[in-house]
């Protein structure tokens, strides 16, 4: 099983969390909705995966590079 | 019987060469699931066209000239639907199909007669490097190199490549050589071995991170797409070149329009989102666009903000580019940057229209970008754009924001412009216009900011575009498929019939 870290590819404010850990995701699923440059902005699966941990909650600041979501393939 | 005694010898040497690397290896192959180098030709070309060019070839070294069947690399050329190619196929069984004197000799032939007849090439890549003993030492410099024009891209026909093991060497030059790369999962793609690597920087690497899928789809980009089986592999390749011409001396072939391609645009105001801040998939818009089931995106796991992708309509190929405000906003970064820079210098070079449909915010700002020389890469794709003769039409869907606006087709930079009712241009977004140009923050003074906005915003609308003839003309959303029908044929490029200058044929692979 490998291990994988989605990082954040903008700045912004997570407005959504649309994941939990056990949940099963496909490539390009949203996994949470940033707000950022005034759009809402999905972070996606970059692989079919199974969720893991979810690092960040609702209204938190994220960085670009930061770790969301960690998942497992 | 005449000649009985040299026609059994012809008789003998074919068969010793069709019988590659020996039963035991081929067989160690079967078992572990891949084909081996002329069962992928069968399945590549037409049935009974591959012609084989050098069957009899064998190393020049007397040593290992009794077990190197066909030199380790298959060439010779065939049929793909009907029109030539020239192929070459490694043959790990014979010394890991690695490169030699000979073979290099193979793959320089069906190369040159390619390019003099106009056919594409394709490489099945599955290859060890350099063969040893033959580039040892001084005398093996004095082989390398006699060839100057050996690693030159000059787009004279299209060049595909299929990654279906080990690849190091040849088969990785000839990879990043080309327009168009698949690869199997499971093959690796390195500038050396694992085994090489491990000894050379004394440091455990993994085969996957060291040159995996993962790797080249995603971060490098050097390949377009990954598929499961060798069998997926040959058939990508085989539709990738449906789209194109045999050389860039003539428009890419015509195909039929499949029945229903003119109805799934209905629905694509249900598809993309009015409120700009809503995002969406700018695959379902292209889809929509396109005839039935015609679309091919490249590279769709890099530079992820904008897709790529050829497609047909009205039974023509295009080449599309598309922001995809799913991934990152639309906003582009350095990727996304060298991603469209490369599409269009592969449209160009084979007289492949383009039309851009343009949502983006901007180019992705931020340290990251700037570290990885995102305004280097900006301009690159403008000196690009510049260059291009095909014919380019860009629709503005929703956001059309910055220096961007000239990079996805504005003004100038394409022979048609034209804007959905919805398309929104300017600077910036309108309320970072406000921030930036009256130093308000909404919190600050609500009524006030947005009595700003609605005045920018109104200096942002697609009328003023039209009004000045900047956007040729303002198409309801259902009418996009039907427009571009129209005006591509107005853009057909008749007294050339379609073929451009070809201006950027020798720019860089990479950069």
């Amino acid at each position: 099983m490998a291990r994988i870290e989605v990082l954040s590819d903008i700045t912004g404010t997570v407005w959504k969390v649309l994941v939990k850990p056990g949940d099963k995701v496909v490539e390009d699923d949203s996994l949470l909705i940033v707000e950022s440059m005034k759009m809402e902005i999905p972070l996606t699966a970059p692989e079919d995966a199974v969720v893991k941990e979810v690092r960040i909650g609702e209204g938190d600041a994220i960085a670009e590079g930061e770790i969301a979501i960690v998942l497992e393939a | 019987m005449a000649f009985e005694e040299v026609l059994s010898e012809l008789r003998r040497r074919r068969e010793k060469a069709l019988a590659m690397g020996g039963e035991e290896r081929l067989a160690r192959r079967r078992a572990e699931g891949s084909l081996n180098a002329r069962e992928r030709l069968e399945l590549l070309l037409d049935r009974d066209t591959f012609h084989e060019s050098g069957l009899l070839a064998t190393s020049y070294r007397p040593e290992v000239r009794h077990r190197t069947p066909a030199d380790g690399k298959i060439t010779g050329f065939g049929r793909i639907e009907g029109r030539p190619v020239a192929v070459v196929s490694n043959d790990f069984t014979v010394l890991g199909a690695s490169s030699s004197v000979v073979n290099g000799k193979k793959i320089k032939h069906v190369r040159q007669v390619a390019n003099e007849s106009g056919m594409p090439l394709v490489l099945l890549g599955e290859s060890a490097g350099a063969r040893m003993p033959d580039r040892m030492g001084a005398a093996g410099r004095g082989i390398l190199g006699q060839d100057p024009t050996e690693y030159l891209r000059d787009r004279r026909t299209p060049w595909v490549s299929a990654l279906l093991g080990s690849c190091y060497g040849s088969s990785t030059w000839y990879a990043c050589l080309s327009d168009f790369v698949v690869m199997r999962k499971g093959a690796t793609m390195a500038v050396a071995s694992k085994l090489v690597t491990e000894l050379a920087i004394k440091q455990a690497v993994d085969a996957e991170e060291l040159g995996g899928w993962k790797l080249h789809t995603a971060t490098t980009g050097l390949v377009d797409v990954a598929v499961d089986t060798d069998r997926e592999a040959l058939e990508v390749v085989r539709r990738f070149l449906s789209y194109l011409p045999s050389h860039n001396g003539e428009p890419p072939p015509v195909a039929p329009v499949p029945p229903g391609s003119d109805d799934a645009i209905a629905d694509i105001l249900d598809v993309v989102p009015e409120s700009r801040a809503k995002t969406y998939d700018a695959r379902d818009v292209v889809l929509r666009v396109l005839d039935r089931d015609s679309l091919f995106e490249m590279k769709p796991r890099f530079g992820k903000s904008l897709v790529t992708a050829l497609g047909r309509l009205d039974g023509r190929t295009i080449g599309v580019i598309a922001s995809n405000p799913k991934f990152k906003g639309g906003s582009i970064d350095a990727d996304a940057c060298a991603k469209a820079t490369s599409f269009l210098v592969f449209c160009d070079s084979f007289n492949i229209p383009i039309v851009f449909l343009v949502d983006q915010p901007g180019f992705l700002i931020g340290i990251e970008g700037e570290k990885r020389g995102a305004p280097g890469r900006i301009m690159n794709w403008m000196n690009a754009m510049s260059l291009v003769t095909v014919p380019r039409v860009a629709i503005t869907l929703r956001k059309n924001y910055g220096q961007a606006y000239l990079n996805m087709g504005g003004g100038r930079n394409s022979d048609e412009g034209a804007a959905w009712p919805s398309a929104d241009y300017g600077f910036m977004d309108p309320a970072t216009g406000v921030n930036v140009l009256h130093g308000l923050r909404e919190e600050d003074d609500p009524e006030r900011f947005k009595k700003l906005m609605a005045e920018i915003q109104q200096d942002s609308a697609p009328w003023g575009l039209a009004e000045i003839y900047e956007a040729k003309t303002v198409i309801e959303p259902r009418e996009t498929r039907e427009y571009l029908k129209q005006i591509l044929a107005v853009h057909s490029r008749r007294p050339t019939n379609g073929v451009g200058m070809h201006r950027l044929a020798v720019w860089p692979t990479s950069f």
